[in-house]
């Protein structure tokens, strides 16, 4: 299992179409992934749990990953966050 | 909400799409069912898994159906909704809650997601409270969907639905039986159901707050989404008013269907079909309307506001601003106007139309003839091979001999001055003149093109002022006699292999393209509000009929003859 600690970037936080892009990409590894925020712990594949965080930027989250392919899925999603979830009009 | 005239009311709203509707009232109040909790028995357990997994399997097969043919937006919010009808989360619990707790499927749906409902709302985040309808959205129409497909009312085609909220499937449901305007009493522009409806095309407002309540005893409305307002029961004036506006959108759409089709007879012989215009706002219109370049342009408006002669940079800058606005050919007339325009000592003439105007006063006027040239001449070294020369009211053949020596001589100087000249800017004159139609095999070996003007050509031919009331009904554009001159000018064209266009009104009405088409002359300029309903026209008849029509027409005797041949033709 890994953890990593991340900040939101971009300007309208997790809101539903990032939230989606997360989800979606979370969910095409075989790994669990759990974002922790505040106390709150939630299924990093569930839209509505990530979107229950109301991450808004700034947000400090820690990401933990476990399974085969946590590595590359870590990495993936750090990608993600870094570009912003591919939100091209932030 | 405030009552106008008698028994009008108009209620506000943001608009959620744009456009005008107007039709019978469908209001949905749906008492929402309340979803009790309800424990059921063991036997009942997989049937209720069964149907929360086929609930969720339609609902995602309805998104999919509705995310062909969106727009980019619009598919990336389905998209959203169809991870939250997916969620895992959502959907070990629902699960979890049928088995575990033996709640009904409907309850279960309702628990899971107002458990997350619930704590988005604690967020207090302003964005994410916005998302709040379109999750109960969601889960109501899941709900529905486990339990019984919800009955959508039958829909009187034209309707305006009126509801406090709807999902996007049943919107578009109710759009394919009819519906079209929708007004919402909850939401935001930006609420699923708006965007659906924007991209459905049928006007929509939101947040109305209380239409539902207002509108349960009217019978009509109207939907005015450009102007955020909903007018139940419109008076009798309000709808003459509001009809008219709906026609005027409805023939700019209608156009903008048409300008995208090919403008081809139905077995594919092309024409061309091109705007004649005066100002450079025009531009815009033509375009539209999908005008391929400028037939004609007028440039009689340079000389209005008793300036006799607008300097040549002023007229650079007028010819430029319409080159760089439009795009292929722009043929260009000479002033051509009475001496009355000229200055105001000119001496009044007994009949002007017989008098000094068009390319007569421009010979005499040298110096403004060469200022407009000039001014032509260089801005057409700037778009090389976009500019035709068209000489008005030519009468006589040396007419046409002497404005090509004024032409000759300018380009010589301009080139000397150093100017970019384009060599080969084509001259054409304007058949207008029964003499020239006539002669029109001579001055085909003159000219690179003819442009046909009906208008005057019809009024020197018959003998009638345009302007004259007594004898209006003389002024007949589709008379025989025209028709033959035009044959005359074509087969002068066709022999010496020049172009021929024609630039009267009598290209822009569907009898006469139709005939100057099955003439073989496929290429008209009229006014761009016209094209779209000529090319309608044509585009829907093949080369063989428009040219039987023609041979009927050519065969004449009166105008009451080729009317009547039309309307049994048509």
């Amino acid at each position: 299992m890994i953890k990593k600690k991340v900040t939101i970037l971009n300007s309208s936080g997790l809101h539903a179409r990032p939230s989606a892009a997360l989800v979606k990409l979370a969910s095409k590894f075989k790994s669990d992934f759990y974002i922790h925020m505040y106390g709150y712990r939630v299924n990093g594949k569930s839209i509505l749990g990530v979107m229950t965080l109301a991450a808004e930027q700034g947000a400090e989250l820690v990401f933990e990953v476990d399974g085969s392919d946590e590595k590359e899925a870590l990495e993936s999603i750090l990608e993600l966050v870094e570009n912003k979830f591919g939100m091209i009009n932030e | 909400m405030s009552i106008q005239k008698k028994g009008e009311i108009s209620i506000k709203g943001l608009p959620g799409s744009e456009g005008i509707a107007i039709g019978k009232v469908l209001v949905l109040d749906q008492k929402k069912k309340k979803v009790q909790p309800r424990k059921i028995k063991s036997e009942f357990l997989q049937n209720h898994l069964n149907r929360y997994a086929k609930a969720k399997q339609q609902f995602l097969k309805e998104l999919e159906e509705l995310t062909t043919n969106l727009d980019n937006e619009t598919a990336g919010i389905l998209e959203t909704q169809k991870h939250i009808v997916s969620d895992i989360e959502i959907e070990q619990r629902i699960n979890a809650a049928i088995k575990n707790e033996s709640y009904s499927v409907d309850y279960s749906i309702y628990k899971i997601f107002n458990e997350f409902i619930e704590r988005l709302m604690e967020s207090g985040s302003e964005l994410f409270q916005q998302r709040i309808i379109d999750i109960e959205n969601i889960r109501d129409r899941l709900i529905a969907l486990s339990c019984e497909n919800e009955k959508i009312l039958e829909v009187e085609k034209g309707a305006i639905l009126i509801v406090k909220e709807i999902s996007p499937t049943d919107l578009v449901s109710y759009h394919e039986k009819g519906v079209a305007g929708l007004i919402m009493d909850k939401g935001g522009v930006t609420s699923h159901a708006a965007i659906i409806a924007h991209s459905l095309n049928i006007p929509c407002l939101v947040s109305t707050k209380v239409a539902v309540q207002s509108a349960s005893l009217s019978k009509q409305a109207i939907v005015n989404a450009t102007n955020g307002e909903l007018i139940l029961n419109p008076s009798k004036e309000t709808l003459t008013v509001f009809r008219k506006k709906l026609r005027k959108i409805q023939r700019s759409k209608a156009a903008l269907r048409i300008s995208k089709k090919a403008s081809e007879t139905r077995d594919g012989i092309p024409f061309h079909l091109r705007a004649n215009i005066e100002f450079p706002q025009e531009l815009s219109i033509a375009k539209q309307f999908g005008a391929e370049g400028i037939g004609l342009l007028r440039t009689e408006a340079l000389l209005y506001g008793g300036v006799a002669k607008k300097s040549e940079s002023e007229q650079d800058i007028f010819y430029e601003q319409i080159l760089l606005n439009s795009s292929g050919q722009v043929t260009i007339r000479l002033f051509d106007v009475g001496g009355d325009k000229l200055n105001a000592h000119t001496p009044d003439e007994a009949n002007p139309f017989l008098g000094w105007r068009g390319i007569r006063m421009l010979l005499d006027e040298k110096e403004m003839l060469i200022s407009q040239i000039r001014a032509i001449l260089k801005v057409a070294g700037k778009f090389p091979g976009r500019i035709k020369i068209l000489v008005p009211m030519i009468s006589v053949f040396e007419e046409i001999v002497e404005v090509k020596k004024v032409i000759t001589q300018v380009k010589k100087s301009l080139i000397s001055e150093g100017s970019k000249v384009d060599e080969s800017v084509e001259i054409g004159i304007m058949i207008e003149v029964p003499s020239v139609a006539l002669l029109a095999k001579h001055f085909a070996k003159e000219v690179d093109f003819f442009s046909i003007g009906t208008n005057d050509l019809t009024q020197y031919t018959l003998a009638v002022d345009r302007g004259n009331e007594q004898i209006s009904a003389l002024y007949q554009q589709h008379h025989p006699s025209v028709w033959q001159l035009i044959k005359l000018t074509k087969e002068a064209a066709d022999e010496n292999e020049i172009d021929l266009s024609v630039c009267g009104e009598l290209a822009g009405d569907t009898l006469g393209a139709s005939c100057l088409i099955g003439m073989g002359i496929n290429d008209l300029s009229m006014s761009p509000t016209s094209i779209a309903r000529v090319k309608e026209t044509l585009i829907n008849q093949s080369s063989a009929e428009l040219k039987k029509l023609s041979e009927q027409i050519l065969a004449c005797k009166t105008n009451s003859e080729v009317q009547n041949f039309y309307k049994s033709w048509k």
